[in-house]
């Protein structure tokens, strides 16, 4: 699949380019990251240019994110009638409040595992629209420049940066994997403890 | 209580799958961290590539013939194809396609091309010699 993009892009580069990344926003697991670096690296040896490219990218995947977004937006009217207004529920909206801006945008270029579920959860959770938009578009200039970038500068050699970068992305999401769990383990035990304590003492 | 249990099941899972996922992703990110760190970002001002050896199956003739300054029709002529509704397909379509019973010879052949072909840098004379100061 990759190398079937890589050879599409090279043929049709940037509109191709912002088609791929618009339907990765989407959620259909494309490999967008590489294709991102690459085209860095075509720009560096001018067989595209950066900026028409950078932007038809950027414009694309923020259009994409935002569909992504109102998925779950219109599908919050059957999840909300089925969980709305419990504990849980509302404890998924304060924890969303409090680590919405930071998920959004680490989604968008580190752990690009879990921008869908993001992007979805934003919705559900009707988190605000405006708000959702800024930290998307930073996130994915960071993606778009900042990868794109490493692309540009190691020209031919892109694909070592690609490799790098693609392990390091599934090292960090296994760290956020294991503070969540340890940390809702260990407060879990807290709280067990707690409460035979207080039984203990009735 | 079954459910508290059920959830603290979950997240002891999460947490064995991140030590997996570390694990895993930490010891390729390291391999190709020293892989990284053996290159260093070309010169801007480098124009033209020269290493055959980069050319990949996923490439067209006119990108490679871009990137390397040989004419694409010499290319095409060394290949024996016809160049015309063949631009945009990659060295392992045309492979596949012009010579399905000599895996890799598209790009055996392209890299040779290049090689034979390539335009010459002319090499940099060394600095003049300078009097030895008394």
């Amino acid at each position: 699949m990759s190398d079937f993009l890589l050879t599409q892009v090279i043929n049709y580069g940037a509109p191709l380019l912002g088609v791929v990344v618009f339907i990765g926003g989407l959620g259909v697991p494309l490999p967008c990251t590489p294709l991102v670096i690459a085209a860095g690296a075509f720009s560096r040896e001018g067989y595209l240019p950066w900026h028409t490219t950078a932007l038809t990218s950027i414009i694309s995947v923020i259009i994409g994110d935002s569909l992504s977004y109102s998925m779950g937006y219109y599908a919050s009217g059957y999840v909300l009638k089925r969980f709305g207004g419990t504990p849980k529920w509302i404890e998924a909206e304060k924890t969303f409040e409090r680590w919405g801006p930071l998920s959004i945008f680490f989604s968008r270029f580190l752990v690009t595992a879990i921008a869908l579920p993001v992007n979805l959860l934003s919705g559900t959770t009707r988190y605000p629209f405006r708000k959702f938009i800024i930290y998307d578009a930073l996130g994915e200039a960071v993606w778009i420049f900042g990868y794109g970038g490493l692309g540009y500068l190691f020209g031919s050699q892109w694909e070592v940066v690609n490799e790098f970068l693609g392990n390091f992305g599934g090292l960090t999401l296994g760290v956020i994997f294991f503070i969540v769990g340890l940390r809702q383990v260990i407060k879990r035990q807290a709280k067990k403890r707690q409460e035979s304590a207080a039984k203990n003492l009735c | 209580m079954q459910d508290n249990s059920k959830l603290r099941n979950l997240f002891i899972a999460l947490s064995v799958l991140g030590v997996i996922l570390i694990l895993f992703f930490g010891l390729r990110a390291f391999h190709a961290f020293k892989k990284f760190e053996n290159h260093r970002p070309p010169p801007i001002a480098e124009e033209l590539l020269t290493d055959a050896e980069d050319i990949e199956d996923w490439m067209t003739v006119p990108f490679v013939s871009y990137n390397y300054g040989v004419p694409p029709d010499i290319l095409f002529d060394e290949l024996d194809i016809d160049p015309k509704k063949n631009f945009k397909k990659s060295l392992k379509q045309l492979n596949d396609e012009f010579y399905p019973d000599d895996d890799g010879y598209v790009l055996t052949t392209v890299k040779a091309t290049i090689l034979a072909h390539q335009p010459q840098t002319l090499p940099v004379p060394p600095d003049a010699p300078m009097p030895a100061t008394p």
